[in-house]
């Protein structure tokens, strides 16, 4: 008993603000385009290395909600076309705010009304439907005490009777579809639907197969999307706290363009 | 390598039933285990069954392949139980009907699917018969009632449904139902060895992305004929343990939770937290993805110097050690967790469960010893193994491991170049059909892929077998006679993937 109540007070407290920077140096976070991945054939590149078909060459954009965040095109290109800067805060929304290149995610933010009802205690379900696990993970790690989402008024429940709205991860297994929707149907309205990580704003890596659904937008109808594969727990309390119009440091998209 | 191996399936013709179910028992009976059984269509309506095995000498792998019928074929749990799972998922697949299998309902399809798909057998394929409805056991007796849980369970955690059927509190019997996560993997490898395979890999089961995305790296490797740099296979081992650090925390954190001990809980939660940061100082990601590049690894890797990461495993490990010793100390946690969940040595070494998991229940199998990668080679991690099979003894498994792993970290890393290398030369693949198979030791147990490659060098079959899939059946031995309300705690303390099993 003694060792733990001294271990807690050696620990101190290690939960970290939202404002904590960026993050080790190998980290991929937001990707930056630069002036080749505008001009020049550099998109080509880009897009030829993409295994999940995020780039469009011609359009010169690059959806998020694809992305799987592996870096390839980044050792295609060089770096010279994108380049995946080290900051956690990736843009959300609704599912064009992350294509890069379209809306910015400002406008995603939930209506005032909203908001107003939820004050400032939001509770979700979670249902994984389909995924790896990853971004389940990531949303429970969300809990523990480095990223402490109860400080927010944010919170997992366990009965969908409970919850303000669902968090879904996942393309959508077929096999899941049924128990997804139902569990949406045992919310009471109001309700807001957030899908996080590729695999739920558009099948991701699994995009395609017999067995799932392309992601949560064809079943339910998804109030905030936030793209990651996994999203970093950052990326999510970024997502999360900026679709409530709560996000202390909005993250200035058209600045993260190379000069 | 001993660690992956090729079969050249140009010259050899099938066996018969006979050898090919002496093959089998031999698995059950012999020091070889069962590695994979899976099914294959290599002309439309022409089915083949691959068996690969292996293990009782470092390095080994026998295989053995038999032609079925189109319709069905004699099941093999007689001879080798651990083949159940693998017989359902054939069935499921590609249409092949294990006859006299002790249990026929779909793994895979719930209701709602068409009843004649089987999303691996050709359309030229003779029609098979309709897949029959879902059937639960039933189990009767005065005051036996069911209790249903799940698809969509209580906390942040993947959909899978469990039927109890009690007398009282007591569980009699457990059957697990799984498929929901089923998103059809395998049918999305066929065609080039490509870097798409390495990401698809990656997403099996997110919490084992290193130990998935390595054996199927090295496999791709073997096809393709790109080994990786010695220096870039230590930085993959280290990764592997790591990763196998950060869920062991995570294990140990989810298991007190489930007991009440909030001291453990925050604690482990936050180790984890810590270990997976280290994988983010490495790979990038904090679940190691972008470690694996086909050849070696990613250019962003390692992203952290050999001694910096030292230090901070040391760290770490310091950590570990402190709030480890403390939880499996505490006489009320030893009270919950001892006789708890007990998975019979017996039942482990019949059935065939791999990992950790059968590490707790006296089998001694890890594919670092048995089937080592070339960082494992002169001395793998300290072998680690306890009998009582329990819930204790599962925590225990994994605390000793853990110490193991930082052991053998110090090792390796204390030799490591900075950086790995992408594979320079490139042996010309033979030009025959090949059956390629890799393992390596997730932390869950034996991570298996097996590749079917025609002459021309694509993937033509791929099969995936994830220690899940392998010990989702231990769970309903493990829980039967204790109380409904352990489940949760017996269902943590093997912690399996749902995604791992379901594909």
């Amino acid at each position: 008993m003694i060792e733990s109540i001294l271990k807690r007070v050696r620990t101190g407290k290690v939960t970290v603000g939202l404002t904590a920077g960026d993050l080790p140096a190998p980290f991929r976070g937001m990707p930056v385009l630069g002036e080749a991945f505008r001009v020049g054939n550099v998109a080509e590149t880009c897009a030829k290395a993409c295994a999940t078909d995020a780039i469009d060459p011609e359009k010169k954009t690059m959806d998020l909600g694809r992305c799987v965040f592996c870096g390839l095109c980044e050792e295609a290109c060089g770096g010279e076309g994108i380049r995946f800067s080290q900051d956690p805060r990736l843009p959300w929304g609704k599912r064009e705010h992350l294509v890069l290149g379209g809306p910015v995610p400002g406008d995603a933010t939930a209506p005032p009304d909203l908001r107003s009802l939820l004050g400032r205690s939001l509770h979700l379900r979670e249902v994984s439907a389909g995924g790896c696990n990853g971004c389940d993970l990531e949303a429970q790690a969300l809990g523990n005490p480095i990223f402490d989402l109860q400080r927010f008024g944010i919170d997992f429940v366990a009965s969908p009777r409970h919850a303000d709205g669902l968090l879904v991860t996942g393309p959508v297994s077929k096999n899941m579809r049924e128990a997804l929707v139902k569990t949406y149907d045992a919310i009471a309205e109001p309700r807001i639907v957030i899908a996080i990580g590729a695999c739920a704003a558009s099948g991701g890596i699994f995009r395609g197969s017999y067995a799932v659904e392309n992601g949560v937008g064809g079943v339910l109808p998804v109030d905030l999307f936030i793209p990651g594969c996994p999203p970093h727990p950052l990326t999510l309390l970024h997502g999360i706290l900026g679709f409530l119009g709560k996000n202390p440091v909005a993250a200035g998209r058209s600045s993260r363009r190379d000069p | 390598m001993r660690c992956v191996h090729t079969f050249d399936l140009g010259a050899s013709a099938p066996l018969a039933e006979e050898p090919f179910r002496a093959f089998l028992r031999e698995t059950t009976t012999g020091g070889d285990r069962l590695l994979a059984l899976f099914a294959e269509e290599p002309s439309s309506g022409r089915f083949l069954l691959h068996a690969v095995a292996g293990g009782s000498a470092p390095g080994r792998f026998v295989r053995a392949v038999m032609e079925v019928s189109p319709r069905s074929y004699r099941t093999f749990t007689d001879v080798c139980p651990g083949t159940h799972w693998f017989e359902r998922e054939i069935y499921d697949l590609f249409g092949l009907a294990p006859q006299g299998h002790p249990e026929s309902n779909p793994l895979r399809f719930h209701e709602g699917w068409p009843k004649k798909l089987f999303p691996l057998r050709s359309a030229g394929a003779p029609a098979p018969d309709a897949r029959r409805g879902y059937r639960f056991l039933l189990v009767r007796g005065e005051g036996i009632h069911e209790v249903a849980v799940g698809p969509v369970h209580a906390g942040i955690i993947e959909p899978g449904h469990f039927r109890f059927s009690c007398a009282g509190e007591t569980i009699q019997n457990l059957e697990i139902r799984l498929g929901y996560q089923h998103k059809g993997i395998e049918s999305l490898f066929p065609g080039d060895p490509g870097m798409g395979k390495i990401l698809l890999s990656e997403s099996i089961s997110g919490d084992t992305a290193v130990g998935h995305s390595t054996a199927c790296a090295r496999l791709l490797e073997a096809i393709t004929g790109k080994p990786a740099d010695p220096s870039a296979e230590r930085w993959r081992a280290a990764a592997l343990e790591i990763e196998r650090v950060s869920n062991h925390c995570g294990d140990l954190g989810g298991l007190s939770t489930d007991i009440g001990y909030l001291f453990g809980a925050a604690h482990f939660g936050r180790l984890r937290g810590a270990a997976l940061n280290l994988l983010l100082k490495i790979t990038g990601n904090r679940f190691g993805r972008g470690l694996n590049r086909v050849g070696g690894i990613g250019l962003r890797v390692p992203g952290i110097a050999p001694e910096d990461l030292m230090e901070e495993l040391s760290r770490l490990r310091a950590e570990v050690e402190n709030v480890g010793t403390t939880l499996l100390d505490a006489p009320s946690v030893v009270a919950r967790m001892e006789g708890t969940g007990r998975l019979l040595p017996h039942t482990a070494k019949t059935l065939q469960f791999v990992g950790m998991a059968a590490r707790a229940s006296g089998r001694d199998i890890d594919a670092r010893r048995d089937f080592p990668s070339p960082a494992y080679v002169e001395s793998p991690p300290a072998k680690v193994l306890l009998d009582t099979g329990d819930v204790m003894a599962r925590a225990r498994v994994r605390f000793l491991e853990m110490r193991a792993s930082f052991d053998w970290l110090s090792g390796v890393l204390a030799g490591a170049t900075p950086t790995g290398a992408i594979a320079a030369e490139t042996i010309a693949p033979v030009a025959t059909r090949r059956l390629v198979v890799s393992v390596e030791e997730g932390w869950r147990g034996e991570i298996v892929h097996a590749a079917i490659v025609d002459a021309v060098g694509r993937i033509a079959r791929y099969k995936v077998a994830d220690p899940s899939f392998r010990n989702w059946p231990g769970l309903s031995f493990a829980v039967q006679k204790n109380v409904i309300s352990d489940f949760p705690l017996c269902n943590k303390s093997f912690n399996l993937s749902y995604s791992g099993a379901d594909l």
